[in-house]
């Protein structure tokens, strides 16, 4: 992808980002046959392990797609800089430091840019290149992969779900997986209290009507990032793909019903939600490490419509890599697409912070938030705000540390719990079992999650803040700002770099 | 391995730099020692600092493991120990815990130091800020009691020409004869320094071992004699003199150590100052994050508890104990088979009886690492439940020494999360890991291994590599 100079992205496309990598040497295109069954994902898996470059897979075995590909892991970061393939993607500096790539992702955020329309033709929407409507659709053609031996089925998990509201003109993007049952279906995991899922579970379903969706697959970066953000109900996520790439998003309508999707997606599949009819999902290695089970029923999809690009290119993530100190997408896009854009949604709420960044070893269950302010009440209420919103079914914990520790450095962090964080005074539950959980998580027993049709487990479970603060009273400097600053001058001058965050 | 000879085994492994400027600040070099810890820096040898000898800074410091790093923090104390510099935190459990089957004899050999100057302030000892004293801040004492030879931790500072502040375990303290010879020594081998510890510690399985024996039994650590009856030969510089009760705290920066073992002032008369040709003094930066004192407190406490707990019960469930040192000793991770329901619970509860520094403790499944603190970090927020498996106790526990609340002794709660499977659990409930291993058929791993770098990939298995 090339930069216009401007920090704009003047080819906003996956596969423009992709020569991108390449060109920087960040890329490796696989020649060889590559099966979709496993072996894409192991590549994929021990790339990210070995922090080494993102694989295309060029040529995929038993693909009924001429010229269909696969890319591992398309926004796995470093390990010492998780945002840094996002910010290229985007047209930013890759080699920042997280504060400095926080404000200015913060500063794109908070400059949305409308998107535009443009005709159904493949030379202005390139995924119309080829169009399969109806019995003409063929799901298992594509290389979807299979990533983890004992997963329920092949999975697209990086995509855009598009879905609108039936009752207002906001139209919801998200990411929820989907597993791949036969040509024209797939089960989509909705969990309730996610914003696309409640429109299905509350609106839709009730009134027992289809729900329009797209599942959007290999979007140009701007659109993956804002698709994992939790943008407020009413606002649509494609003013806010407009801002971070500081140019409109161009739209295109779907074949077979009236949503419009982002015109240079690689692959686009329109279909429906079934009210009241359930297939299986699951089991799968999911974000936080393990693999998760039993099986269980989620909304079917049924699908009327595929468009797709010539040789489509289809990114998955290698879920579950993403803990202890491997990257993949997920975790990357945890901390630099889902961190700035809370430290956001938190400040415009009124609170108090600095920044708010995702645990570096666990993505989507422990958050660390720096703030001003230690008073009790105020961290109380932060905390209990978040936890009602979009901290509700996913994340167990928050940790709030000092404006003086760095929430980027997870020494600091733990640091500050061991020490700061009183068992007697700083530890808040709130409540034992009264609180929503989804299934995906392996501390509850398959009784305990259940199968609820709306997909949070039966029982509820807690959550916790840990109030970390009061650190810089607690340890007054020995060194002094002015040594420390010399310090650090003398030994760059000996050729030792300071690390992230110093 | 003499304390000169780890200087050098650092710098031949790309793990010291050496800064040949001029350095007249006198608080520059702990600030240096200071942030090299502080960012994961090599150990940095100043060779041109006032006062006689140079300063090694960080030689028994070490990084975090915050990333996947090719060094694990310990790793200098290994290279300073003789082993492989990639020995794991089991290897040297093992080694701080295992005593050889029959008393190594002390070998003996004349001092490298000499000399006779009794001006303490001519060394380049360093200063932590404007207005503090000269540190002593990595050393041992030696005070012979009765047929005894102890030996001590020290911290402590310069008070005048002719006398130390030192600081010492109490244990050591209270045997002290008063106007007692005594002998403290700076740049010792990584193994005197480490049975200093362990036997003012009175740590099994050495408590009936002398330190010098101690030491031996860790290294070859040739011993010559000294106003304070033995100290190793190689010490880079002697100071001998007379011990009295001091009235007054040193005002130097605690080490990490004293969060375990109540210290006491003494006041060291000297009588001589002898060095080596050159000498290399030790720094370490007391206080700060990642210090060498954090981390000789990790291994010596990670050791003791060891010894302590395993056996304890008749049995030896347990895998592995640890104090992150990136938490500065306030949490404590064991790794352990859950015996039957409710073993989790007698663990952490013997851990915080036995380990003063922490009010936290973190239970994990035998196949976690010492070394993978990202995965037992990632494990402690995802396999216990937010509600049934952090336990806290009722708020009638002793304030632990490392955290910075309840300084006072006030009584609180206690604090153990249980990151563990439960042991009630069927098999089934187990969640497989998501790791390389489990998750592919070995033909796909071994095909994808021996592809890899004809595939075109060039990534190593560290992130810091990847950044060189």
């Amino acid at each position: 992808m090339s930069d216009d100079g401007d920090g704009i992205a003047s080819e906003p496309s996956l596969r423009a980002y992709l020569d991108t990598l390449d060109e920087a040497g960040d890329l490796v295109r696989v020649t060889d046959e590559v099966s979709w069954d496993l072996e894409a994902s192991a590549i994929a898996m021990r790339a990210g392990e070995r922090d080494a470059q993102i694989p295309l897979f060029e040529s995929v075995a038993r693909s009924g797609v001429p010229g269909a590909r696969l890319v591992g892991d398309p926004y796995r970061g470093s390990q010492r800089r998780p945002w840094d393939r996002i910010a290229t993607a985007l047209g930013l500096p890759a080699d920042t430091d997280g504060a400095t790539y926080y404000d200015a992702m913060l500063e794109r955020l908070t400059d949305p840019v409308e998107p535009t329309t443009v005709a159904s033709t493949p030379d202005a929407a390139p995924c119309k290149e080829v169009v399969h409507v109806g019995d003409d659709v063929d799901l298992l053609s594509f290389p979807w992969p299979y990533i983890h031996s004992g997963d329920g089925g092949r999975y697209s998990n990086l995509h855009t779900l598009v879905a609108p509201d039936p009752d207002s003109e906001w139209v919801d993007w998200s990411t929820h997986r989907a597993m791949v049952h036969d040509d024209r279906q797939a089960s989509v995991l909705l969990l309730a209290g996610e914003q696309t899922p409640n429109l299905f579970y509350y609106k839709y379903e009730r009134r027992d009507e289809p729900m329009p969706v797209a599942i959007v697959v290999g979007t140009e970066p701007a659109v993956q990032c804002t698709s994992v953000m939790w943008i407020p109900t009413g606002s649509d996520e494609a003013r806010y793909a407009g801002g971070l790439r500081r140019a409109p998003v161009e739209l295109v309508q779907c074949e077979t019903n009236d949503l419009y999707v982002p015109a240079n997606a690689e692959l686009v599949v329109e279909g429906h939600l079934v009210p009241d009819k359930r297939l299986d999902e699951g089991p799968f290695g999911d974000y936080f490490g393990y693999m998760h089970g039993p099986r269980r029923s989620m909304p079917a999809l049924e699908v009327d419509a595929v468009t797709h690009r010539e040789s489509p290119i289809i990114p998955f993530c290698v879920e579950g890599t993403g803990v202890g100190y491997t990257e993949n997408t997920t975790s990357s896009m945890e901390a630099g697409c889902v961190g700035p854009d809370a430290t956001l949604g938190l400040r415009a709420a009124g609170f108090d912070v600095i920044r708010c960044v995702p645990w570096q070893f666990t993505p989507r269950t422990a958050y660390v938030v720096a703030t001003e302010t230690n008073d009790p009440g105020a961290l109380h209420e932060l905390a209990n705000f978040i936890f009602t919103t979009w901290g509700m079914l996913h994340i167990d914990f928050f940790i709030f540390v000092d404006a003086s520790v760095d929430p980027f450095d997870t020494r600091e962090v733990l640091e500050a719990i061991a020490l700061h964080a009183d068992p007697d005074a700083d530890f808040h539950q709130f409540g034992t079992e009264t609180m929503p959980k989804v299934p995906l998580n392996i501390y509850q027993t398959p009784d305990e999650k259940g199968d609820a049709q709306t997909g949070t487990s039966k029982a509820k479970t807690a959550k916790a803040y840990i109030d970390a603060t009061g650190s810089a009273a607690a340890r007054p400097d020995v060194v002094s700002a002015d040594s420390r600053d010399r310090a650090r001058e003398l030994l760059a001058t000996a050729g030792v770099v300071a690390e992230e965050g110093e | 391995m003499e304390f000169r000879e780890t200087v050098d085994a650092l710098a031949t492994a790309d793990d010291l730099v050496t800064i040949d400027e001029r350095i007249d600040d006198p608080t520059l070099p702990f600030a240096v020692a200071a942030e090299s810890a502080r960012s994961n820096g090599p150990a940095v040898l100043l060779s041109d600092v006032p006062g006689e000898g140079s300063l090694a800074c960080g030689v028994r410091g070490g990084p975090d493991r915050m990333l996947r790093r090719a060094r694990l923090p310990w790793y200098r104390y290994a290279v300073g120990m003789g082993l492989p510099a990639d020995t794991s935190y089991g290897r040297m459990l093992d080694v701080l815990t295992t005593p050889p089957a029959d008393r190594p004899s002390l070998r003996r050999r004349a001092a490298a130091a000499s000399g006779h100057d009794r001006d303490v302030t001519s060394l380049c000892l360093p200063v932590a800020g404007e207005d503090d004293r000269q540190l002593v801040s990595d050393g041992i004492l030696a005070v012979e009691a009765g047929d005894r030879q102890l030996w001590a931790p020290v911290r402590g500072e310069v008070r005048g020409r002719s006398t130390l502040r030192v600081h010492v375990p109490a244990s050591v303290a209270k045997r002290a004869p008063e106007n007692a010879p005594v002998s403290v020594a700076l740049g010792v081998p990584t193994a005197a320094l480490l049975a200093a510890h362990l036997s003012s510690a009175q740590t099994q399985p050495w408590r009936r071992w002398s330190a010098p024996e101690v030491a031996a039994a860790l290294d070859d650590v040739p011993l010559a004699p000294c106003a304070g009856g033995l100290l190793p030969a190689s010490a880079e510089v002697v100071v001998d003199g007379t011990l009295t009760r001091a009235a007054g705290s040193a005002t130097v920066p605690r080490a990490a150590w004293e969060d375990v073992a109540n210290s006491e002032p003494f006041a060291v008369a000297v009588d001589r100052v002898a060095s080596r040709s050159d000498p290399v003094l030790p720094l370490a930066p007391l206080g700060e994050p990642l210090g060498d004192d954090t981390h000789l407190t990790s291994l010596v406490e990670g050791a003791r508890l060891s010894a302590r707990v395993n056996g304890y019960w008749g049995v030896s469930p347990v895998s592995w104990i640890g104090l992150p040192v990136e938490a500065g000793l306030g949490v404590c991770f064991v790794a352990s088979e859950i015996l039957y329901a409710g073993f989790e619970w007698q663990l952490a509860n013997t851990l915080f009886s036995f380990g003063p520094t922490f009010d936290k403790v973190v239970v994990l499944d035998t196949d976690a690492t010492f070394e993978n603190l990202a995965s037992a970090l990632d494990d402690m927020w995802v396999k216990a439940h937010p509600s049934h498996d952090w336990i806290f106790s009722e708020a009638a526990a002793p304030a632990a020494t490392a955290p910075s609340y309840r300084a006072d002794g006030q009584t609180g709660s206690r604090l153990y999360v249980d990151a563990a499977w439960d042991p009630r659990w069927d098999e089934e409930f187990i969640a497989p890991e998501v790791e390389f291993e489990l998750m592919y058929p070995e033909e796909i791993r071994e095909t994808v291994a021996e592809r890899w770098h004809a595939l075109g990939f060039d990534g190593t298995e560290t992130s810091e590599e990847r950044d060189e």
